[in-house]
Order: structure tokens, then C-alpha cells, then sequence
């Protein structure tokens, strides 16, 4: 069967494609729309995935959405009613966002597939979260645990999954969200929701968590590991624009403002760096909680996790190390894009595919067309060479210190870049990450880069073995103190690091360049972050990829075998 | 790819059946209480429909709409 799998309208739009239960692509809208987090329908990055299948919309068994239109309005229109008067200004705009689209979205998307409609269904959201994890993890059992914003109704659900099936077990439901106090806080941070999120888990490290009791009135742990929200320190029941309200600017001090520049040695700075540290802190003891709960419901030994709260890769790490459980998975596109993947799987479930195979590489997107981007930087005049060896090549450059931008293979399914859309350097010198920061990224200094580490090396350079979350970059390592020296550009606050293991499946093009830079004799780990300059989308094509080398100052470019330098 | 745009016509009549599932999934008992609500709802729904609607992003509209 042919499925194809929709997540849309509300950030990281995407599409997943299964042929005969194969995972085929799976791509998100933003890198094809070059429009950061675009939440738009999908139709280009389907489009995409049918075109990289070689197979016709027409041919579609199924179309399948990963939200319950009817049951989101109902949510919306309940909540609306509830707080009355404070939404009434929120009303035409909510009627607006609901009536221009968005219960009509399964009509919407039988039109552009030229589809009858009783080919296009949907799943409730975060089943589809549940199974975007679980359907692609290693364990034929596990507890899975749905943590994010807020679905149709819940916010949080545990399930219990087992070969094909998936049952739910618990849910907590909106308003009650660990993922709208977590955005809640962002905004108070002076951070962009939806994109912020990772700032405040990299601030986290460079704070104290002295503002547990204060975060206790935020959100109250029971120890049934369940949790409720202090509601009235929150605005996202009645304010599309800032999610807290004046309470929590009565408890916590005023906010900070946005786009004013980081200074973590003032006063006032380390003030709002212990913020972001005791967030992270009850946030990791409300999952702790609830993925105990979780496996203590379905008796379950593995645990996988689904959702944008499950891109917290600190919190991942001690639901590993504290939760009770064997092992954790989460996949790359843990966040709404997934569950494009999971609304597909539901899809070819039901009509009696085959569970897909356990994920082993992120590298679900589209190849790039070295053709086009040789005959577009011919024609730009740059300095171009084909290579023998590309891997050679990347590997010297990296050794004398060059900053690399690698466009391999097809292009990942999630926010990490994890090889075939890099950019990377030498992990020893904090003076490269300084580099990187100056000419490309502009992050604030607080926050840190990632090593990518040939997996059968990982225990050399970190306090820790490959696990199930390791090739996806979806968890965090300590560094071991006697390699410190050697990976000062990578390394955290808190000697951490999001760390990510290579395997020759995983990620074949960065594979190869840390082989060789083992038989080299040097170290097998390279700073790895995204292709892709502040507030852009990372690097899909040819085009975008000479778009960056125009616009950033990597040292070199690899595009397959091709080789743009900076002229002398 | 087949690139035919369905008709007006055939959409309007898939937006009508859309309308008359809504109508149904609201005649739930439990969501009676929700019905003088959806009459606005789909009255103001024609409204914006025929002024062309209105287009609105914000950070926390998830959470909200």
C-alpha cells in the first residue's frame, strides 16, 4: 500500500511516505519552502516524497492527517467559552484560523491530490506522536510516553505499545502542558516560541536551580507522577501572543526583553540563567515521573518518546540514567513534523502493511543535484574543482583547521543535521566554535555545538556507549575529563555534550570522513552543526547550498565531489 | 502528478459535506452545549468566506485556535 502522512498548520510542516510498510521519505516543508518552521500544507515536500518514490498522487492508497479536525474545534470553542471575557478578542481570529482551513483540511488535501475523499483520513494527534516513536523504534514492547504542547484535547498521553498495536494507558489534557510552561518560559526568557526552546535548555547549564520552590507554585508534582499548572501565572488559555500572564512576573521578576545581548557574568543575567535551570529541572522531574508511571501502567521495560518536549536531550539522558527503564528512543523529528511519520503508519496499519523496520538513518530527504550546483557556481564565477576523493578531501581540510560545509547524500528528517547537511570542524579549539559563530551561526555564546563521534570510538571521548538515541543526536553525554583538552569546542557548560555515534547506516558520508580521519591517526570526532546561517532553514538543494557559500564563511564546501574554496 | 484543479462546484459540495460531519459531530449529547456556539461559528465562517478571511500567526496560536 501507498500511504502518505500529513502534519500542517500549526509549525514544522511535513510528509512521510510509506510504500508496502518502507519508510520511503519523509520531508519537512520548511527546507523545500525555505521558510523556517513553515507550517503550511505540505503539498511541496509530498509532492517531493511521491517524485522521490517515482510513483503518481493518483496512485495513493491513502492520505492520512495527523490531527482530528472536528475534535480541535471542539477544544478551541470550549476553551474559548471558558474564559470568557478575557478570549473574546481572540474570537474572529480563532474563527478565522479554524474557518479558513483547518476542518476543511481533509478536503483540502483530496484536492490537491486529485484524490476521492474517502481516501483521506486522520488520526487523533498524539497517537500520532505515539506511533511516529514507537513504529519505528528497536522494541516490539514499550511504553510510550507523548509530551508537547497540546494535541486536540491532551497534552500529555502514555501508552502502551506492543508489535502493531498501541493502547492508550494515561492522559493529562490541556490546559495542564509541560510543553506550554516550557514555551511559557521561553517567551518570559525573551526567546522566539517553537524556536527558542533549545536556548533555554543550553542557557540551563550555566545557571543554578535556586528557584525550585518558586517553580513548585508554576507547576505541582503529584507523586503519581501526574502534574497540574498553575494556571494563573499562564496566558495561553486566553493570549495567542505571550504565554504567561502578570502573576509570573510577580514571582519571578520582570521579564527579560528580547534581542538584548547576553552577558552571563551581570547580575542580571544569571538571574534569568537560574530561571532557565530550574525550568529544566522540574521539567526533568515531571518526566521522571511520568515515564515511571509509564512503565509501571504497562509493565513495559522500554521506554520511547514522542513530541516537542522529547527534543530535550538533557531531560532524555536522565530519563535513561533515573526512570527505571532498559532503554530509550526517541526519533529525529520528535516534534509535530513526526507526526506526519505517525499519521502514515497508522495509515498502512490499518489497511495491513507490515510495522516499518527500526529506523537507523535520518537521511530520509532528497538527494542533491551535484549537476546543478556545479553549473550554478560555474556561472558564478567561484573557485570549483572536482575531487578523487572527497573524503580525503574533507578529512585534510578538517585537519588543518578549516571550517567544512558537507552537502552528502539525501538530507535529514528533523531539526538535527546529523551528516549530510553539516557544517563541520575540528572538536579541539574553542577558538573554531568562536569562528563558526562569528562568520555563520551569530548564537549566543551560552550555547553549545555538537561533536559527531565514530560510534565504535564514542566511550574513548564520553562517559558513555551508542545507545538507541545516539545516532539522532536526541540525548546528551558527559565528556571524559581526560579528553577534555581535545574537544573544547564542543564541550557545555556542565563538561556535556549532545552527542552523536556514526555508523556506516546512520550517516554513510560522515562515516567515512571520521574513518578516515582515524586511520589518519587522528581524533574520529569533528564539530557537527547544521548547514544553515541564523533564522534559515537548513540547506536542501544545490540551490540553497550554493546560497549559503555565498552568503556565510565556511572555509570549503564538499557537494558530493565537488569542492568550492574561497580564491586567494 | 495529475495537476486537474477540482471544480467549484465539486469543492463547494465537499465543504458542505465537511459542514453537515461538523453538524453531526456536534448533535453529540455531550456537545449540545457547544451548538449556539457552532451556529455563530459557521455563520461568521460565511462572513470570512466571503471578505476573504482573515490570516493570523502568533507563538502561542497552537495552544488557542
Amino acid at each position: 500500500m501507498r500511504v502518505l502522512g500529513i502534519s500542517a498548520h500549526y509549525h514544522d510542516a511535513a510528509a512521510a511516505l510509506l510504500i508496502d510498510g518502507e519508510l520511503v521519505a519523509a520531508i519537512q516543508q520548511e527546507r523545500l519552502s525555505r521558510i523556517k518552521n513553515d507550517p503550511s500544507l505540505p503539498i511541496t515536500a509530498a509532492r517531493a516524497c511521491l517524485a522521490h518514490a517515482g510513483i503518481e498522487a493518483a496512485s495513493l492508497d491513502r492520505v492520512v492527517f495527523y490531527e482530528q479536525p472536528f475534535d480541535k474545534l471542539e477544544r478551541v470553542l470550549v476553551n474559548l467559552l471558558r474564559h470568557v471575557p478575557r478570549t473574546w478578542r481572540q474570537f474572529p481570529r480563532a474563527l478565522a484560523s479554524q474557518l479558513g482551513g483547518k476542518i476543511y483540511v481533509l478536503d483540502q488535501l483530496a484536492e490537491a491530490f486529485d484524490l476521492p475523499r474517502d481516501k483521506v483520513s486522520c488520526f487523533d494527534h498524539h497517537r500520532c506522536h505515539a506511533a511516529s516513536s514507537l513504529f519505528v523504534s528497536p522494541f516490539d514492547e514499550a511504553a510510550v510516553l507523548v509530551v508537547d504542547g497540546v494535541g486536540e484535547h491532551s497534552s500529555t498521553t502514555i501508552w502502551h505499545g506492543r508489535g502493531s498495536s498501541l493502547r492508550p494507558v494515561e492522559r493529562i489534557e490541556f490546559p495542564h502542558s509541560l510543553g506550554l510552561l516550557y514555551a511559557g518560559l521561553t517567551s518570559y526568557l525573551g526567546f522566539a516560541v517553537n524556536e527558542g526552546e533549545y536556548k533555554v535548555m543550553g542557557l540551563a547549564a550555566w545557571g543554578r536551580d535556586r528557584y525550585r520552590d518558586r517553580f513548585a507554585k508554576l507547576v505541582r508534582l503529584s507523586d503519581d507522577g501526574s502534574y497540574e499548572l498553575g494556571l494563573e501565572y499562564f496566558a495561553h488559555m486566553s493570549d495567542a501572543e505571550l504565554g504567561f500572564g502578570p502573576a509570573l512576573e510577580r514571582l519571578l521578576g520582570p521579564r527579560r526583553p528580547p534581542d538584548l545581548a547576553w552577558d552571563l557574568a551581570s547580575e542580571r543575567d544569571r538571574h534569568y540563567a537560574d530561571i532557565a535551570a530550574s525550568l529544566q529541572a522540574i521539567l526533568e522531574d515531571a518526566l521522571l515521573g511520568l515515564a515511571r508511571r509509564a512503565l509501571a501502567q504497562t509493565g513495559a521495560r522500554n521506554l520511547c518518546l514522542a513530541g516537542g518536549v522529547a527534543l530535550n536531550s538533557v531531560a532524555n539522558a536522565r530519563l535513561l540514567r533515573e526512570s527505571g527503564c532498559q532503554r530509550v528512543f526517541v526519533q529525529p523529528a520528535a516534534g509535530d513534523a513526526g507526526g506526519a511519520l505517525g499519521a502514515a503508519i497508522l495509515g498502512a496499519l490499518e489497511l495491513g502493511d507490515p510495522r516499518p523496520a527500526a529506523l537507523d538513518s535520518a537521511a530520509l530527504g532528497l538527494a542533491v543535484d551535484v549537476a546543478r550546483a556545479h553549473a550554478i557556481a560555474r556561472e558564478l564565477g567561484l573557485s570549483i574543482r572536482r575531487v578523487q576523493d572527497p573524503i580525503e578531501t574533507t578529512a585534510e581540510l578538517l585537519s588543518a583547521g578549516q571550517i567544512v560545509a558537507q552537502v552528502r547524500g539525501r538530507f535529514e528528517w528533523g531539526p538535527r543535521a546529523l551528516g549530510q547537511r553539516s557544517i563541520l570542524a575540528r572538536a579541539d579549539a574553542r577558538a573554531t566554535r568562536d569562528r563558526i559563530n562569528r562568520l555563520i551561526k551569530r548564537r549566543e555564546l551560552f550555547r553549545p555545538f555538537a561533536p559527531a563521534v565514530l560510534a565504535s570510538r564514542c566511550a574513548d571521548y564520553f562517559a558513555a556507549e551508542p545507545d538507541d538515541m545516539t545516532p539522532f543526536m536526541t540525548t546528551v553525554a558527559p565528556i571524559r575529563p581526560e579528553r577534555a583538552d581535545r574537544l573544547g569546542a564542543v564541550t557545555h557548560q556542565d563538561g556535556s555534550a549532545r552527542v552523536q555515534t556514526v555508523t556506516p547506516t546512520s550517516s554513510p558520508a560522515l562515516h567515512e570522513v571520521l574513518a578516515r580521519l582515524a586511520a589518519d591517526g587522528r581524533d574520529p570526532v569533528v564539530l557537527n552543526t547544521s548547514l544553515n546561517g541564523p533564522g534559515e532553514p537548513i540547506v536542501a538543494g544545490a540551490e540553497d547550498a550554493i546560497a549559503f557559500w555565498l552568503r556565510h564563511g565556511v572555509d570549503a564546501m564538499i557537494i558530493e565531489d565537488l569542492l568550492i574554496e574561497r580564491s586567494a | 502528478m495529475s495537476r486537474r484543479r477540482a471544480s467549484l462546484a465539486s469543492r463547494l459540495w465537499a465543504r458542505a459535506r465537511t459542514t453537515g460531519r461538523l453538524i453531526l459531530h456536534f448533535l453529540h449529547p455531550a456537545r449540545f452545549v457547544l451548538a449556539p456556539l457552532l451556529i455563530v461559528v459557521l455563520l461568521a465562517g460565511v462572513l470570512l468566506w466571503l471578505t476573504g478571511g482573515l490570516a493570523y500567526v502568533a507563538p502561542f496560536v497552537y495552544a488557542l485556535f
